[in-house]
């Protein structure tokens, strides 16, 4: 590789001058912008309501319980004090599974008509198009079926379909399927394990927080609401507000992630939920942004009176423990931590700013006043402006009410390009943590219209994925990856991804043991509750008590054991936090789905290897390639799962009678399409020359279409 | 997701043969074509670009680079650059060997500081660990739009590949996330995630002859998806395929295998993380890895200052120590660089047992391949708070670890996109750290 390196070298070194001209003039090739009729107007959706009912199983138990989901032979049901519950319907009475049916029904009634979505979708198509038009390109041609039925599923679901699934929808002759298969997959079990490996990414959903502090309320918290489908300004105001300990209250594991740091917090707040890039503020004023370091401040201060840390409990336990020398110090600290894990708002806001603030507009040392920054002059006369200061103990409230307005400029905004950013591969602004600029984008008009969708959706990012899913912008064929830094992208299409860790994994899973795995959910946060000493004075017995209830409940075979130690990618010891389905294990590994193993796993397992984050900063998954990868797909525990004689997609293609048949059906599993008449004919003749039905399915999952959505 | 450009540009036509034709190749038997071998040609080929830099002092001392990354910032003020006053911390300046001061958390350190440079007047602007920590890792600030490669791929494109099979750059308990830059995929580092699993699956389940069955069959039904308009993702995905064969083939594996080292080496070292990484990366650059990156978290000290620095800043001590002794003890010390990397420092002042986050100064440390020992660069000014006179910015420090690799800086290339580009991002080397 050298010579040619050289030679780069030499003839880049000559012609460098001549390309940096060549660069710049590139560079000030803009966009053609024009002008758009505006999109038509987006009737809102109702005022959700939750459906509650009082449950009841054939030996006459009855429980009252908030109605999540139905998905199959699987009920999910939450009870008032926010615990879930996943199992078979067979257990219940016959009238209240017809109710179940029914709630489903009802749910779906507060979503977007046909006629709407129609109407929704063609507006991007049509925003699209006319910058399309006026840049002299054009959408894509039409995505074939293959291609929708493998990227829907893939984005929906989550996991590729199985060759059952892929054959239906392809021999269906329904003028509609393409719509119908979109509902079908968005109102699964399958789009909520999805949707929570979308949001962990990008709210740091961590097992243990601190030093080894475990969290899954916060993983529970999230997936409840997920499967309810809570709203995203609902959900978001819920985790910016919420108060108590996080072994009671999951959805405190948000704001306590920063628990000490409560600067850092805010600035990943506020990329995370309007995509302002306040990071650069926080020590000194932005280069190139409007913010100053005042402006960080000031937002900060909405959160001075908020203490993330019970420091008095901590000592409090301590002291109560040495009344019984015998009590194991580990087990002492480790509920005294758990306990101080809480947020509370003081009667006192304390920031400060900093000792070495150097700017005039403000004094070192001196007390922050809480001030809300605004984008354009006329944010500031918005009625959400009009925030009460006044009572410490309110701050964070009214920040939260402020956040998740539709009238906040930027918080639809921001939600609304992350989900096209799902769908298409790129923001239409890019980065998508930082949309202060909103002009950057590829088509302001088209930034503007899914804004409006967001918000006529009330927030329901299930029903903006559906209008953006049945636009012909979506069902295009995708484009390669575009060099942003030679032009914008304007949506030709979507762009050909690899699969991200999770999706690959799950497509895995999905192969070695079907559709099962889409009903297997893990919840350990109910242990965690045994952890939680009673309000009030610490005393010894209640350290004692707290302390046999968590043996009790990690050590003897409750959900939250195992899972920490689990070497090599193993989490064997997670068995017994499933809910509803249990788990199959081969190889080592469980094969749940990504959103219901460890999060993250281990630094060793497929996911990590492939690209899940390790969930310290928000977004930290990537895609890029290794030969580690590889090795992995191809020698590893991976490699054998495929290669299986239990593996489903295997199994599915001995049920077939002919060897065409057979790699048909391997082909679908894989890679959600039939071979063409040269790869049933390499293929057979493989067949017939030592190669087996396991080695077939290894090679479809090497192949880079596996990995890809196109 | 974040996107990548690969070049084109860059590529041998050589090392384009399809995928198919390689993977076949390996698999039927046949011989790979010894591209690496031109690595060799190549190095006495006539009229090589004559870097502008080639005359200055410690041009090309560093035959290899063992980059160590502090995630979190360190606190220079509590480890190389002592105060006193109102900024001290929680530990004392004690005299280390080479004429110099650290303090009490490091005495390990204090005993080898006679072989190293540190460097007190580093200086940033960005304050958050992610786009520092990408500064500090590529001399280049996070642009939405552009993916800047690591010294390690800079090095492969001027110098080729390190080894015939092995990797030219390998990263210890992080992930590559696109090191390679915009240079081809094929200069991507290797991951470790886990210094002491190594490089896992590398023999295959099932019989050489099954192998070779499978891989033959792969190589005939890959190809529906190769002859459509090629994604330069799709593409690095073939590169590393046609890498992992290769791999798969070297008999120079076991420098992933830090179990071979003798029991007495493992146990000096230590069991953490950081200690079983900085003994895998000695293995590696030993066995023909060019640039090696370690990193080790827990540096964010916001709170409980002193404890942690006890246990993570005690660890980092008896693992540094022990990593420049037992080079020196090899040989490899003059010819090997060792650069201790944090995205920045940490405030004068403390914030409820801890300190915030300080990008204005802070501490770097450079040892072997060239360096000066026992020599102090820079200053930062009494309190700890700003550099006293020029500082060092992360883009310097990257010209600084090139100019000793033996890399042409202020020298542009032309990225895939057209654009000019210099290592370091234009900055000059700090030529006074050289002997």
């Amino acid at each position: 590789m050298r010579i040619f390196a050289l030679i780069a070298c030499l003839t880049l070194g000559v012609s460098a001058q001549a390309a940096v001209k060549q660069a710049g003039k590139k560079a000030a090739d803009p966009v053609i912008k024009v002008v758009a009729p505006p999109a038509a107007p987006v009737a809102p959706l109702g005022e959700r309501t939750a459906i509650w009912h009082t449950w009841t199983d054939k030996e006459g138990q009855k429980v009252d319980a908030q109605f999540c989901g139905l998905s199959g032979d699987y009920i999910t049901i939450q009870t008032r004090d926010g615990k879930t519950y996943h199992f078979k319907t067979d257990i219940l009475i016959p009238e209240d599974v017809e109710f179940a049916s029914n709630c489903v029904v009802r749910n779906r009634q507060n979503s977007f008509s046909p006629a709407i979505i129609a109407s929704a979708a063609a507006d991007i198509d049509r925003l699209v198009g006319v910058v399309l038009a006026a840049n002299k390109q054009a959408l894509n041609a039409p995505a074939t079926d293959e291609q929708f039925l493998r990227r829907i599923y893939i984005d929906a679901a989550g996991r590729v379909p199985t060759a059952k699934e892929a054959a239906t929808f392809l021999s269906s002759n329904a003028p509609d399927k393409r719509a119908k298969l979109i509902d079908e997959l968005v109102f699964s079990p399958s789009y909520s394990m999805q949707m929570f490996n979308w949001m962990a990414d990008l709210l740091r959903v961590k097992d243990t927080f601190g030093k080894g502090v475990p969290a899954f309320t916060f993983e529970d918290w999230l997936k409840t609401r997920i499967a309810a489908n809570t709203p995203w300004d609902k959900l978001v105001f819920e985790m910016v507000t919420a108060d108590g300990r996080l072994c009671d209250n999951g959805a405190t594991g948000f704001m306590l992630f920063d628990a000490e740091m409560p600067l850092d917090g805010v600035s990943n707040l506020m990329t995370t939920f309007l995509g302002t890039n306040m990071a650069c503020a926080q020590c000194h004023d932005h280069p190139l942004a409007e913010w100053k370091q005042r402006d960080f401040y000031q937002m900060a201060a909405f959160f001075g009176a908020t203490s993330g840390k019970d420091s008095a409990i901590l000592g409090a336990v301590n002291k109560a423990a040495k009344g019984d020398s015998g009590l194991p110090k580990a087990a002492v600290k480790k509920i005294a931590e758990m306990n101080s894990f809480r947020l509370e708002d003081m009667e006192k806001q304390k920031l400060t700013f900093p000792k070495d603030y150097k700017y005039k507009d403000a004094k070192a040392g001196e007390p922050v006043s809480p001030a809300l920054i605004a984008w354009e002059k006329g944010d500031k006369s918005l009625p959400i402006y009009n925030v009460n200061t006044k009572s410490p103990a309110q701050l964070r409230d009214q920040f939260g009410h402020w956040l998740t307005s539709p009238q906040n400029p930027r918080f639809a905004t921001n939600i609304a390009n992350r989900i096209w950013k799902k769908a298409f591969g790129l923001g239409v602004i890019e980065p998508v943590n930082d949309i202060d600029d909103l002009t950057v984008a590829s088509s302001t008009e088209l930034m503007a219209h899914l804004t409006f969708v967001m918000k006529a959706a009330k927030f329901d990012l299930r029903e903006v994925q559906r209008v953006i899913y049945n636009s012909k912008t979506y069902q295009a064929s995708a484009s390669a990856t575009p060099d942003l830094g030679k032009a914008k992208y304007l949506f030709n299409g979507p762009i050909v991804r690899r699969l991200s860790a999770e999706e690959a994994w799950d497509s895995l899973i999905v192969t070695a043991v079907g559709t099962y795995a889409d009903n297997v959910l893990l919840r350990r946060g109910d242990d965690l509750k045994a952890m939680a000493l009673p309000a009030g004075k610490v005393t010894l017995a209640e350290v004692k008590s707290a302390i046999e209830r968590t043996q009790k409940a990690f050590g003897g075979g409750g959900k939250a054991a195992g899972g920490k130690k689990a070497a090599g990618g193993s989490n064997l010891g997670l068995a017994n936090g499933y809910e509803g389905a249990k788990p199959v294990s081969r190889f080592s590994m469980m094969l749940a789905r990504a959103s219901e193993l460890p999060q993250p796993s281990p630094e060793t397992h497929f996911l990590r290897m492939w690209g899940q984050g390790d969930r310290l900063l928000a977004d930290s998954s990537t895609n890029d390639g290794s030969v580690p990868q590889v090795l992995q797909m191809m020698n590893g525990s991976v490699g054998k799962l495929v290669a299986d004689s239990r593996s489903a997609a295997v199994i599915d293609a001995m049920k077939e009678k002919t060897p065409d048949a057979q790699v048909t059906s391997l082909y679908l599993s894989y890679l959600s399409r039939k071979p063409t008449g040269k790869e049933l004919a390499v293929a057979g003749k493989s067949l017939k020359d030592g190669i087996g039905l396991t080695d077939l399915a290894w090679v479809l999952a090497n192949t880079r279409e596996f990995l890809f959505v196109q | 997701m974040s996107i990548h450009y690969p070049s084109d540009l860059l590529r041998n036509p050589e090392d384009r043969r399809s995928f198919i034709e390689k993977c076949a190749k390996v698999s039927f038997g046949l011989s790979v074509l010894p591209f690496f071998s031109r690595i060799a040609e190549a190095a006495e080929a006539p009229g090589a670009v004559k870097a502008p830099n080639a005359d200055l002092p410690g041009f090309g001392k560093a035959k290899r680079v063992i980059f160590l990354q502090l995630n979190g910032g360190m606190s220079h003020i509590d480890t190389f650059d002592p105060k006193t006053g109102a900024s001290k911390g929680p530990g004392t300046a004690v005299s280390a060997k080479g004429d110099m001061q650290l303090t009490s958390y490091l005495p390990e350190t204090a005993k080898i500081s006679d072989k190293v440079t540190v460097i007190r007047s580093m200086t940033a602007k960005v304050g958050v660990h992610a786009s520092a920590s990408y500064i500090m890792r590529t001399g280049f600030e996070q642009r939405g739009t552009v993916q800047h490669p690591t010294i390690g791929a800079w090095a492969q494109h001027f110098l080729g590949a390190s080894h015939k099979t092995l990797p030219s750059s390998v990263t210890v308990n992080r992930s590559s996330n696109h090191g390679n830059g915009w240079f081809p995929a094929a200069y991507s580092p290797l991951p470790i995630l886990n210094p002491t699993d190594g490089l896992l699956d590398t023999k295959s389940a099932v019989g050489e002859e099954l192998v070779a069955k499978r891989a033959g069959l792969l190589a005939q039904l890959d190809i529906g998806f190769e002859g459509k308009p090629m994604d330069e993702n799709v593409k690095s995905y073939n590169e590393f395929y046609e890498t992992t064969f290769q791999l798969m083939k070297s008999s120079d594996l076991k420098a992933f295998d830090i179990s071979a080292e003798p029991a007495e080496v493992r146990a000096r070292y230590g069991k953490s993380k950081f200690g079983q990484g900085c003994l895998l990366a000695r293995r590696l650059v030993e066995n023909g890895v060019r640039f090696v990156e370690v990193a080790i978290g827990g540096w964010d000290m916001h709170a409980a200052l002193d404890d942690r620095l006890t246990d993570v800043g005690g660890d980092f001590d008896r693992v540094f120590a022990t990593l420049i002794k037992d080079l020196e003890s090899k040989g490899l010390l003059d010819s090997t660089l060792v650069v201790v990397a944090t995205e920045f420092g940490r405030k004068p002042s403390f914030e409820g047992g801890g300190r915030g986050h300080h990008p204005l100064v802070f501490s770097s440390v450079l040892a072997g391949g060239g360096v000066k020992r026992g020599y102090v660069h820079g200053a930062s000014d009494a309190k700890g708070y700003a550099p006293d006179g020029d500082g060092v910015s992360p883009g310097s420090l990257h010209a600084t670890i090139a100019h000793a690799a033996g890399l042409p800086v202020q020298t542009d290339i032309i990225t895939p996109a057209g654009r000019p580009m210099q290592i370091g991002n234009k900055a000059k080397p700090v030529t006074g750290v050289f002997a």
